[in-house]
């Protein structure tokens, strides 16, 4: 079933970036320009998402949320800001956005960050494996093998693969395995995360496929299935 | 000033008419009483008698009888009032000061209604005197006042209209300017004095702001000519070479967009325009974090990093920045020391300590070194923004803790103490 995702965005351009984006994917977008248009529209209408600027014209994008949550409305909301800061992200939140962008913004990370939104809403029961082509991972018991084989990873390789695995063949951004892994939001400026990969893509080549996390420059890692 | 004199004045004008006033009608009332006295005792003839051998100088009197009019004046002026009751009245002589003004009024005798009244010319006269007198007294003063008035502000004009003009000059753009501050220590000095230290401040921030906008653009131009060759080139591109091609241009351009998002966050903090989301955080805690995320990146430069631990601290926080600010130290020390180097994150109460036996920082740049876009390392062969170290301070300092650096012999020495 196609997903509906309202699109509240000032910027005519980050408009057009993002609204192609989505389409391009089989996401339905409706967008509007202000804050005042957006909160009738997401009033009038059943969306999967919302994806709010924080700066908008005649109602500001939390303001919004606000209305639209006192409202009683519990689509989920991501909020786009050119503001990257902390306290902007907890404010955010605690107008009830479910999570946070800061621009400019890599169009695969919002659809990742989007794609998770719009299937929390989508009751699945919960998985205790997962397959990516011949990689296979027991969340219970934590075991990981690829062809049969086991691979021994840390606690932090395992979340990082994980994450990778249910979203396979798609970019992943530095950004976003750091969230993944750790309880910390910054951007963190550093090679942290390519060091795991690094160790995990070891593990990896020593089963002879070293190919399986692929790394797509300028932009993060991508688990590739065709294998 | 003015309104003294004017109460002077009165008081004076009340003190001396009024006097002259009471007198009249003291006089008045004597004379009334002797010829009240005078027409009770004598007869009709020596009444008239007295009252024509009366002297002007000290009452005038006047008797109508029923037959004619005995006395000073040839008749009564009407609307007399009785005494003590007095009214104004002129009469006319035929003396060189024809006029002549009188206060008077009748004393109702068995013999009819008489006159007594008295001159006031020299009452009415003085009154018109000291009237003129008052008025050129007041007149003076207020001139006066005016006067003084007028040159006393003038001074101080002087000294606004001298601020205004090097305030204008200060617009302009000469920053250089300061208010003249004389000996008197006036309000005008003290005010003067602090604007020249408001000017001081700004023209230190203004040079700092301009240092930093010359390193922006020194920083910022290398990668952005290196796009703009970069993009010219894609055209050129064979379309297998394409993705890689603008995948490095991208991360090219995520880099100076870090550094303008650095710099913004830099400022919001520094100037306090963000809020710290407080919450207590445990000194222990961030420490263990940082050595778990730390760690990795160590062992792939085959360095050791050690954690040491004791008592720890509950503070309020903003964890997030906090680690930021700690990482940020910790992934320096790793960054610039050698492969194989030993790196220490030591926390004991308050007190944090990150050590390394790297190359350590010369005394002379110890403190430059939390300066925005210094980099110790003139080749920048390291990638950063040259940030990095601003903004641990910038978030220390929101959180009241102080940092230092010191030798490590050899190495680095970061210590870092909450209150």
């Amino acid at each position: 079933m196609t997903k509906r995702i309202l699109l509240v965005e000032d910027d005519a351009t980050t408009l057009k970036y993002v609204a192609d984006g989505f389409t391009a994917q089989n996401y339905q977008v409706d967008s509007a320009t202000d804050g005042q248009e957006g909160l009738t529209l997401a009033k009038h209408n059943q969306y999967d998402l919302l994806i709010l600027d924080r700066m908008l014209p005649k109602l500001d994008g939390l303001t919004l949320l606000s209305a639209l949550r006192t409202s009683g409305n519990k689509t989920p909301v991501l909020i786009l800001s050119a503001l990257s800061h902390v306290d902007e992200r907890v404010k955010g939140l605690r107008a009830g956005g479910d999570d946070y962008m800061t621009k400019p913004f890599a169009f695969a990370e919002l659809l990742v960050r989007a794609e998770k939104l719009v299937q929390r809403n989508v009751i699945e029961p919960a998985a205790t494996d997962i397959e990516v082509g011949g990689l296979k991972m027991e969340l219970l018991t934590r075991k990981v093998t690829l062809d049969e084989n086991e691979l021994m990873l840390q606690p932090k390789e395992f979340q990082l693969l994980k994450y990778l695995m249910e979203h396979p063949n798609q970019v992943i951004s530095r950004t976003l395995l750091f969230e993944a892994v750790w309880d910390y939001h910054f951007d963190p400026r550093t090679n942290v995360i390519d060091v795991h990969i690094a160790k995990l893509r070891r593990k990896f080549e020593e089963l002879g496929h070293g190919e399986l996390i692929e790394t797509v420059r300028g932009a993060g890692y991508r688990l590739c299935k065709g294998h | 000033m003015t309104i003294l004199i004017v109460m002077l004045v009165l008081s004076l004008y009340r003190q001396l008419v009024i006097e002259q006033q009471n007198q009249v009608d003291k006089h008045l009332a004597a004379e009334m009483q002797r010829y009240q006295q005078l027409a009770l005792t004598v007869n009709r003839r020596s009444f008239a008698a007295q009252i024509r051998a009366a002297d002007p100088k000290t009452a005038l009197i006047a008797w109508r009888n029923s037959v004619d009019m005995v006395g000073a004046l040839t008749f009564l002026p009407e609307n007399m009032p009785q005494l003590p009751e007095t009214k104004d009245f002129p009469i006319f002589t035929g003396g060189p000061d024809k006029l002549h003004i009188l206060t008077g009024g009748l004393v109702i005798t068995r013999y009819g209604p008489v006159l007594i009244a008295t001159r006031t010319d020299h009452l009415a006269t003085l009154i018109e005197k000291f009237i003129n007198a008052a008025f050129w007294a007041v007149a003076f003063t207020l001139g006066l006042t005016l006067a003084l008035g007028y040159i006393f502000s003038k001074a101080i004009l002087r000294r606004l209209v001298e601020y205004n003009r090097l305030s204008e000059q200060i617009e302009a753009g000469h920053y250089e300017t300061r208010l003249p501050v004389s000996d008197s220590q006036d309000e005008f000095d003290m005010l003067a004095r602090q604007f020249n230290l408001v000017l001081d401040t700004l023209e230190q921030n203004l040079r700092a702001v301009r240092g930093v906008t010359d390193n922006i653009a020194h920083d910022l131009r290398t990668p952005l000519s290196h796009l703009r060759i970069g993009i010219e080139q894609l055209a050129d591109k064979p379309t297998n070479e394409l993705a890689d091609a603008s995948a490095e241009l991208l991360e090219e351009l995520d880099h100076c967009l870090g550094t303008f998002d650095a710099m913004l966050s830099l400022t919001r903090i520094e100037e306090g325009q963000q809020t710290l989301d407080l919450q207590p955080v445990s000194l222990q805690q961030i420490c263990q974090d940082l050595f778990e995320m730390a760690e990795v990146i160590a062992e792939s430069r085959d360095q050791v990093l050690d954690i040491s631990l004791e008592n720890d601290v509950q503070i309020n926080g903003d964890k997030y920045l906090l680690f930021q600010a700690l990482f940020n130290l910790v992934d320096n020390a790793i960054k610039y020391s050698p492969v194989g180097a030993s790196i220490c994150i030591k926390q004991r109460g308050k007190h944090i300590q990150i050590s390394d036996n790297g190359p350590g920082i010369i005394d002379e740049d110890k403190e430059r070194v939390f300066d925005r876009l210094v980099r110790l390392d003139p080749s920048r062969h390291y990638k950063g923004t040259g940030l990095g170290l601003s903004m641990v301070k910038a978030i220390l300092s929101r959180h009241k803790a102080t940092i230092s650096l010191h030798d490590n012999n050899p190495g680095l020495l970061v210590n870092i103490h909450f209150k």
